[in-house]
């Protein structure tokens, strides 16, 4: 397998002096850019596999490089943003970005959010028809989710829901991009559906509903399927 | 046409539902009207009551007299009787109703006997149904009693009857305005025969007036009036649910007269046949007086008159207007337009004659032709005449010259027409002695007209008098007689008169108006000065201030002005400024706040007050209350005009200024939210930044340490140093942040030797940054400064920092010298400098030159921080950019060795960190 190239983008030294080698370590390819003109030419020269974006940039908005780049590019984004940035992003993650991680961040959790976001793009969006999370099975060929064999019955809401989360394991699915899907562009603001949906589906397929294992909640943002 | 009326008329009728919706919250009037005492007014109020408690209403009885009568007596047994009001009052002591104790209790319904009654000076009102509209604006429902010749319109009509002028009148409005009027009928036969039974109370001394007054023929029409009342507003009360209930029916009187006053007594006849016209025809009114501009207006008993007639009018219900114009007639007619009059009501004297024309006071509704021409130019109006008899009209001519007989004024003519024609006979005899003049009375119409120009038209009669008689005396033959010879002289002399007469009439009719417009200049400049001086106010208090200053020299009486203060109000400036107010004053003023009228001296609410308070009224409501102090003098049309404009200017300018403060405070918040956002979002940053450095590289080591080269682990742990010390750096940063805001922070005063801190702190920024060139340059001949070494290395190393953050990778200048008595240390950069507009804001906090984040790393705090400490230790500070040549920023820092300079640090005051 040839390595993966990473573009990490950020204007803090600091950070692209710890991140160049952990990368490297973990065996991808780093270059590096400090604005965000620079990271939109290293996108059209040096082709790389996956960006790691901060939001923060001197030169442009962090937001205005995702857009820029889903004009032409669908390479995955990570998105390197603090915690009180919640909307910013969400913004983001709408736009078009893959993920995010709020920093400070241990590097296993951010070599994680890469693989991730590699493994998608490598299948497009051919999601896995058979996903295990937590002992809960679900095939998708069959319409089919079950604990144990014990088929759960799930409303066709629920298991629209779950597959979604299915279909983008492992990531962040913003609730705008829930409700748009599963309820169609009118109800894009109707928060109070999804939690009251999720909350049902928590109990019928989490082990423990009031600690969920398999749906977890990212606050403020959405929802992430987490799979085995 | 008829289709048009019935769409129209089809919806209840908005006024009507509006006077409806009015009374919600009221307590509601009911009025047992009779037509004489004695009729059983307050037995059937009593008879009344007394089911009604029965019934578990609660209801008291505020006050009423039983005069001796053993059966109306007993009828108050059971009732609850609010205790009386005790009330001095020309060295008696005289019960009245407790109006206080009255509203404190609250009751659902409230009796208080005799509408009519006139209070003891004391009291809150001067008259019971004021008392009663307190009552019911409070919400209580009350019940009183009225006999019909208490009614202010049929005043003179009961006078006309029973030849007794009655004194205590209730305005129409008070009857008009009951929710419920109840006829207590006796027929005057049997009222007759219960006075001769001595049932019927009257006072002691009215014996031989009663005896006039209970006569059959009286008491039948008095009766007949009572029942036509009665009548009348049954037949408003069927017209008023018509029209509220949306029902068609021939209502729509549509009639609105105009009624004309002036400065007579035919007037007030006028008022009162136009008010029980208007109440025939259910119109409303309008009281109008027409003002000439071209003129003064009447002296000052004609506009006391004027105001009488307006408050007699308005006391009738009807609306009062005053109108400034020159062609009369013009003027009732564009009224008439406006307010689509049908009727108009004007007084006919029957005085004719043009001699007014040109006097002084020209009466505006006394011109003859002035019914004559309204009638010729009116187009579909009916136009009511009022005759009045000979006596009004003489009253209304004596009332007229009554200014120009004052003692005083005729005096002063008379100085100045004395010697005038003195000087005129002298110069004439003189003249006389040297050459014949055959037309000397000249000099005397000289003499006329200097008397007419200078003192007014009573000096001018004067003048013209003496003239015509020292003229006869010293020019006509026989000379030195007052007897003349000569028929042409007689004819001379009379022609002579009639022109002194009117050349003076003339001329002192131009001085007075000159006087006029001098006074009105000076009036409207300085009511355009202060008008000024608002606009240049920003806060309410400066406008208050104003405004007393100048009341005081526009009416030169004591003012005082008020603002709400919480519940309560407080004076917030007055003239002169040690004004003190006593509970009645403070009472009126905020009865003027809380309802909105004026209240106070020459008012209906608390007259006994000095002063006559007035509600400041701006659009969000009243912002003031203003009292001024009256005295004998009543204030003239031109005080109160003076006054309104003023208050009314103030009244907006307060406003303004309250709506200004509140969106500077408003401005205040946004940007003091704007400023914590910015520092919240740049401390965050802050901290994070080397904090994901640290997470990141420590991760880093543990999980992939063993695929690193040496040096790359090497690296990741220098950084982890160098990150951990930048936080350490930001957090002392941060704390002497606070210290130095919380004014906790203490410079030790020692003797510092500048040389050696600048050292130190260079070496220590060489240490954090090996790559960098730092130049020194430190004078031999330093003093020592006396300070606090720790704080200025601190700064140094601030101010090292932020050059080697800025200043690119030029050579980093530090210099020390002296200059005179101080000791300068300046760092210089030549990195890109400071804009020119930031310059004075790099002392800020958290200023830092980019966005909040994705800039250079800094807290933003050093050159704050290094300001407070070198104002903590006596010496300034100042940034200058660029440095040199374009570029680069220095920071120059100055101490005084001076000791009486820096004596605040020698010796700090007590108490006070430094």
């Amino acid at each position: 397998m040839t390595q993966a190239r990473i573009l990490v983008v950020d204007d803090e030294p600091q950070i692209q002096r710890f991140l160049k080698p952990a990368l490297s370590a973990a065996g991808y390819e780093v270059i590096e850019a400090l604005c965000g003109a620079d990271a939109l030419k290293a996108v059209a020269t040096a082709a790389p596999d996956l960006v790691i974006l901060d939001l923060g940039l001197p030169d442009m908005d962090g937001k205005d490089v995702i857009s820029s780049l889903r004009g032409w590019s669908d390479l995955p984004i990570v998105i390197l943003s603090a915690r009180d940035r919640e909307s910013e992003k969400i913004a983001a993650l709408d736009l078009g970005a893959d993920d995010y991680i709020e920093k400070p961040f241990g590097i296993g959790e951010l070599t994680a959010r890469i693989r991730n976001a590699l493994r998608h793009r490598g299948k497009a969006d051919a999601a896995p028809t058979v996903m295990v999370a937590d002992g809960l099975t679900i095939d998708t060929v069959h319409r089919l989710v079950s604990r144990g064999g014990e088929p759960i019955r799930l409303t066709p809401k629920e298991y629209d829901l779950l597959t979604l989360l299915g279909r983008h394991a492992g990531r962040v699915v913003t609730h705008k991009t829930l409700l748009t899907a599963v309820w169609g562009p009118a109800h894009g603001e109707d928060l109070h559906y999804l939690r009251v949906f999720i909350g049902q589906l928590r109990q019928k397929i989490e082990r423990d509903p009031a600690r969920p294992a398999i749906v977890r909640t990212e606050p403020g943002v959405g929802y992430r399927l987490v799979v085995d | 046409m008829a289709q048009d009326d019935r769409t129209t008329h089809r919806r209840p009728d908005p006024d009507a539902l509006l006077a409806l919706a009015g009374k919600d919250g009221r307590g509601k009037l009911t009025v047992f009207l009779g037509a004489a005492p004695g009729v059983g007014k307050t037995y059937a109020m009593l008879a009344r009551a007394r089911r009604l408690k029965a019934d578990g209403v609660d209801l008291v009885i505020g006050l009423v007299e039983t005069h001796g009568r053993s059966e109306t007596a007993a009828l108050l047994e059971g009732l609850d009787v609010l205790p009386r009001m005790r009330v001095p009052h020309r060295g008696r002591m005289l019960e009245e109703f407790d109006l206080d104790a009255a509203l404190a209790r609250r009751p659902h319904i409230v009796i208080v006997d005799e509408l009519a009654h006139s209070n003891p000076e004391a009291c809150r009102h001067p008259k019971r149904y004021q008392d009663i509209e307190e009552l019911l604006g409070a919400g209580i429902h009350v019940w009183t009693a009225l006999n019909i010749q208490h009614l202010e319109s049929l005043g003179d009509l009961v006078a006309d009857i029973t030849g007794v002028v009655v004194r205590e009148r209730v305005p129409d409005v008070v009857l008009k305005r009951a929710d419920e009027v109840l006829l207590v009928d006796l027929p005057p036969s049997e009222l007759i025969e219960r006075l001769k039974e001595g049932k019927v109370y009257l006072p002691e001394n009215a014996g031989r007036a009663a005896d006039r007054f209970f006569r059959l023929g009286n008491l039948t029409a008095l009766r007949e009036l009572a029942l036509r009342r009665t009548a009348d507003r049954v037949d408003d009360q069927m017209v008023d649910y018509l029209k509220q209930n949306a029902i068609e029916g021939p209502w729509a009187s549509g009639e609105r007269m105009i009624v004309c006053v002036g400065a007579d007594t035919l007037s007030e006849k006028v008022v009162r046949v136009a008010s029980r016209l208007a109440s025939g025809l259910n119109a409303p009114w309008i009281v109008v007086s027409i003002e000439r501009a071209d003129q003064e207006a009447e002296g000052r008993a004609g506009i006391e008159q004027i105001e009488r007639i307006f408050r007699l009018a308005e006391q009738l219900g009807a609306e009062t207007r005053r109108v400034i114009g020159t062609d009369f007639v013009e003027e009732i007619l564009k009224l008439a337009r406006r307010e689509h009059a049908t009727q108009i009501v004007i007084g006919a004297p029957r005085a004719r004659g043009w001699g007014s024309s040109w006097s002084k006071g020209a009466r505006p509704f006394g011109s003859p032709s002035l019914p004559d021409a309204l009638a010729s130019r009116a187009s579909g109006l009916g136009i009511h005449l009022v005759t009045g008899d000979r006596e009004e009209v003489r009253t209304q001519r004596g009332l007229r010259r009554l200014p120009l007989l004052s003692r005083a004024g005729l005096i002063r003519a008379a100085l100045v027409a004395v010697p005038l024609v003195a000087l005129a006979t002298g110069t004439g005899v003189a003249i006389d002695r040297i050459m014949h003049l055959p037309n000397i009375s000249l000099l005397f119409l000289l003499a006329v007209l200097g008397a007419a120009v200078t003192a007014g038209y009573a000096a001018a009669l004067i003048a013209v008098i003496l003239s015509a008689l020292c003229y006869n005396f010293f020019f006509i033959a026989p000379f030195y007689t007052f007897t003349i010879a000569a028929p042409h002289e007689v004819f001379a002399l009379i022609v002579f008169f009639a022109v002194a007469v009117i050349a003076g009439g003339f001329a002192s009719r131009i001085q007075e108006q000159a006087a006029t417009a001098r006074v009105r200049a000076t009036a409207l400049q300085s009511l355009y000065d202060f008008s000024r001086k608002l606009a240049g106010t920003e806060k309410a208090e400066d406008a208050i201030w104003a405004a007393v200053s100048q009341l005081q020299a526009s009416l030169r009486r004591n003012v005082v002005l008020l603002i709400p203060d919480g519940p309560d109000l407080k004076i917030a400036a007055a003239w002169p400024p040690d004004t003190e107010l006593d509970v009645t004053d403070m009472t009126a003023a905020r009865w003027a706040e809380d309802k909105q009228e004026k209240a106070g001296h020459g008012t209906g609410t608390l007259p006994s007050s000095r002063f006559e308070f007035r509600p400041l009224l701006s659009p969000h409501g009243v912002v003031g209350v203003c009292g001024v102090e009256q005295t004998a003098e009543r204030m003239d049309v031109n005080a109160e005009r003076a006054l309104a404009a003023i208050l009314d200017q103030t009244a907006l300018a307060i406003d303004r200024a309250r709506l200004s403060e509140a969106s500077v405070a408003q401005a205040a918040r946004l940007e003091g939210e704007r400023y914590r956002d910015a520092l919240l979002s740049s401390i965050s940053h802050d901290l994070r930044t080397p904090l994901a450095t640290i997470t990141g590289s420590v991760t880093s080591l543990r999980q992939l340490g063993d695929r690193m080269s040496p040096e790359s682990r090497d690296d990741l742990l220098q950084s982890i140093e160098e990150e951990g010390s930048r936080m350490s750096r930001f957090v002392a940063n941060l704390l002497d942040m606070t210290r130095i805001e919380a004014g906790t922070l203490k410079a030790r005063r020692d003797w510092v030797d500048v040389g050696d801190v600048v050292q130190s702190a260079v070496e220590r920024t060489r240490r954090y940054f090996p790559g960098r060139i730092i130049e020194t340059g430190i004078a031999s001949d330093l003093p020592l400064i006396e300070g606090d070494a720790v704080l200025l290395g601190q700064v140094l190393f601030n101010l090292l920092d932020n050059a080697v953050k800025y200043g690119g990778d030029e050579p980093i200048n530090v210099y020390a010298r002296r200059d005179d008595q101080d000791v300068l240390i300046s760092v210089t950069d030549l990195g890109k400098g400071i804009p020119a507009d930031d310059i004075d804001r790099v002392f800020e906090k958290f200023y830092r030159r980019g966005k909040p984040d994705g800039r250079a790393p800094g807290t933003g705090l050093g050159l704050s921080i290094a300001r407070g400490f070198v104002e903590a230790m006596g010496g300034r500070i100042h940034a200058e950019s660029p440095a040199v040549k374009k570029r680069g920023t220095r920071i120059v820092m100055r101490f005084s060795t001076n000791k009486t300079a820096a004596l605040p640090l020698a010796e700090p005051p007590a108490g006070r960190p430094t």
